[in-house]
């Protein structure tokens, strides 16, 4: 198989953003204070999410609001699947199906969870790769409602709102690192595949691209597809980290924090959704500092909550108004060093 | 009889207050293709400004309602001037992601600097007594807001279809180009449109105000989302559209919570939810957009 000469750049970039990625982990891992591990394990786990959320909208141009349910629904899977019988005993009294009466090991959880995830987002995406723009995302919300109304619905299932705990906590940030490495190579191959082209191109001028032969539905169900399943993915390692769920995390908070992540850097390109996540994640960190009230060169700044959520909308505002492309635009890292 | 009397009472008085956050946003929808997700918070704001009334011990009930809605429309056209008008000429998207950061910015403020917890609001509870009709005891609030809802709707058509203003928005919708031409000035019509659109959040504020007594900045997010439904289910930016999608959802609605056994309660929304995505396999632009190919011309 011979590499165009964007998928060949697409390569050279991906290799960067895995350099920038392995660097930043083995940095925070020599340095980091336990609490301040926790924060880079997020930040990765975020990383995910809008490595997988690019996938979609930024090859499709549909602005989704669903991710977070999907999510919801790999780190779910994979949490029933895994917790040990014992703990699924106390935790999950009246399951149904006898859920609680099994459990598999990490590796076998994980791919269960990923194809439960991978058939409801196929049944879903049968829906909603028919619509396009505005009639799309409103669809995907109504997809984050139903799963979140779900969650919360069947707590001898889920637990609603209240932990779901005793998740063997089998991850480390090492795990999270190699899972986000695979990943960008994984999106920016997609991005730079004649699939993603084909769908970049129908994003452009939907009537244009099927007159060329491109059949927009398949492919943006394709897009639709992988975009979830690593969200799946995403889902697991987080509960594979932590230990414990809840469905408060897979709601809107998280669905609006992520979106701002992938806009700020920039939708179209991959470089930008790593750049938007880090820029976003450790500046929250600090803006959140602030919020506690800090004493800084000996004055004492008053306890303002709320302030990171301002500053989130905020960037969102200035972004969309001052360079609506986001930070990269069209530009990956690559661009920076290879010639035109 | 009765039973089927009062759901059918509370179908109109759901659907009223869809119809009205719906037209508010498909007005604006239709003019600059700006799916207008802060529309929530301007609810909020008319409820916070109920809140400062009690505060100055303001307790004349249609100073109140007038206040809330003035609130509501300054603050609708504030956000045009200032958020909404650099993404004036964007893409849908754009425009969308702009309305959440806004929504996210005004929610935290709401909650920076007043209150994360609900404050109660009493001044309104005048509104709701039972009117004995017919043998059947009616709810005042819920004939109020069915009531209120028809008279803004036809007042609406007469502004649309009777006066320049009006004829303008229409033409608007349809070709902006061509009526900035005509020297009619772009930003008086996207005003006009944020106006309306405050005016109609503000009375859908004193109606969710009054059944809920309290306000938390999180006021307008459920009903709006519902208004968002009911736009698509109606066509997203037709206006007659968006008033037969509010009032089918309020009849889904209830139909709904009346159908749905009580084990399923917590379901409702979803089911609500899940039928209207049925409904958009079957009509993916929404019940009245007339079947159109993809560029043709509008």
């Amino acid at each position: 198989m011979t590499l165009s000469r964007s998928q060949k750049r697409g390569l050279v970039g991906a290799s960067l953003l895995a350099f920038v990625l392995i660097m930043v982990g083995i940095i925070a891992s020599y340095f980091g204070s336990k609490y301040q591990l926790r924060i880079v394990y997020g930040s990765y786990v975020s990383l995910m999410v809008v490595l997988a959320l690019q996938v979609f909208m930024g090859n499709a141009r549909i602005t989704n609001l669903s991710h977070s349910a999907f999510m919801g629904i790999g780190a779910y899977a994979a949490a029933i699947c895994v917790t040990p019988v014992a703990m699924k005993k106390i935790s999950l009294p009246s399951a149904p199906w006898g859920l609680n009466a099994f459990a598999l090991d990490p590796v076998t959880s994980a791919v269960i969870a990923i194809a439960i995830t991978a058939a409801i987002a196929l049944l879903i995406g049968l829906i909603l790769a028919r619509l396009s723009g505005i009639g799309a995302t409103i669809v995907s919300l109504a997809v984050l409602v139903i799963v979140h109304s779900l969650f919360l619905y069947r707590t001898d299932i889920f637990k609603g709102n209240q932990a779901f705990f005793g998740i063997p906590q089998v991850f480390t940030l090492t795990s999270a690192v190699i899972i986000a490495v695979i990943m960008v190579y994984v999106v920016r191959g997609f991005k730079e595949s004649r699939w993603g082209i084909a769908l970049r191109a129908s994003a452009d001028d939907e009537i244009s691209a099927a007159a060329m032969g491109v059949n927009v539905h398949r492919l943006r169900l394709l897009a639709w597809v992988l975009s979830c399943v690593l969200l799946a993915v995403a889902g697991i390692a987080y509960s594979y980290y932590l230990g414990t769920i809840s469905a408060r995390p897979f709601y809107f908070n998280h669905v609006f924090l992520t979106l701002a992540m992938l806009i700020l850097g920039g939708m179209r390109t991959v470089t930008g959704a790593v750049l938007g996540t880090f820029l976003i994640s450790f500046g929250l960190e600090w803006v959140r500092w602030l919020e506690t009230g800090p004493h800084i060169l000996g004055l004492k700044f008053p306890e303002v909550l709320g302030l990171s959520g301002v500053v989130l909308g905020s960037v969102i505002v200035l972004i969309m108004a001052l360079r609506p492309g986001g930070i990269m635009g069209d530009r990956e890292i690559e661009d920076f060093i290879l010639k035109e | 009889m009765e039973f089927v009397a009062q759901q059918i009472m509370n179908a109109l008085s759901f659907g009223a207050e869809y119809a009205l956050l719906a037209l508010g946003l498909a007005i604006v929808f239709s003019i600059m293709g700006l799916v207008n997700f802060a529309h929530g918070e301007i609810i909020a704001v008319g409820g916070y400004t109920m809140v400062a009334m009690a505060a100055l011990s303001l307790n004349n009930p249609l100073i109140v309602v007038g206040a809330a809605i003035f609130a509501a429309s300054i603050g609708a056209v504030t956000l045009e001037r200032v958020a909404f008008r650099p993404v004036r000429y964007a893409d849908p998207t754009t425009g969308l992601l702009t309305a959440f950061g806004v929504s996210i910015v005004l929610q935290n403020l709401f909650l920076l600097l007043v209150s994360p917890r609900p404050i109660a609001v009493t001044s309104l509870y005048f509104l709701e007594w039972p009117i004995p009709f017919a043998g059947l005891r009616i709810s005042s609030l819920q004939l109020f807001e069915t009531l209120t809802t028809i008279i803004v709707i036809v007042v609406m058509m007469l502004f649309l279809k009777r006066t320049v203003l009006g004829l303008a928005m229409r033409a608007a919708a349809l070709d902006f180009e061509m009526v900035r031409l005509t020297g009619i000035k772009a930003n008086r019509v996207f005003a006009t449109a944020f106006l309306i659109s405050g005016v109609l959040a503000g009375i859908a504020c004193v109606f969710i105000m009054a059944r809920r007594g309290s306000v938390d900045p999180h006021l307008g997010f459920d009903p709006v989302l519902m208004a968002f439904v009911a736009c698509v289910v109606g066509g997203f930016g037709s206006l007659p559209g968006a008033v037969i999608g509010g009032f089918l959802l309020g009849a889904i609605e209830v139909a709904m919570l009346v159908l749905l056994p009580q084990s399923l309660g917590g379901m409702t929304e979803a089911f609500v939810f899940g039928s209207i995505a049925l409904l958009l396999i079957w009509r993916p632009d929404g019940i009245l957009t007339p079947p159109r190919e993809k560029g043709d011309k509008q």
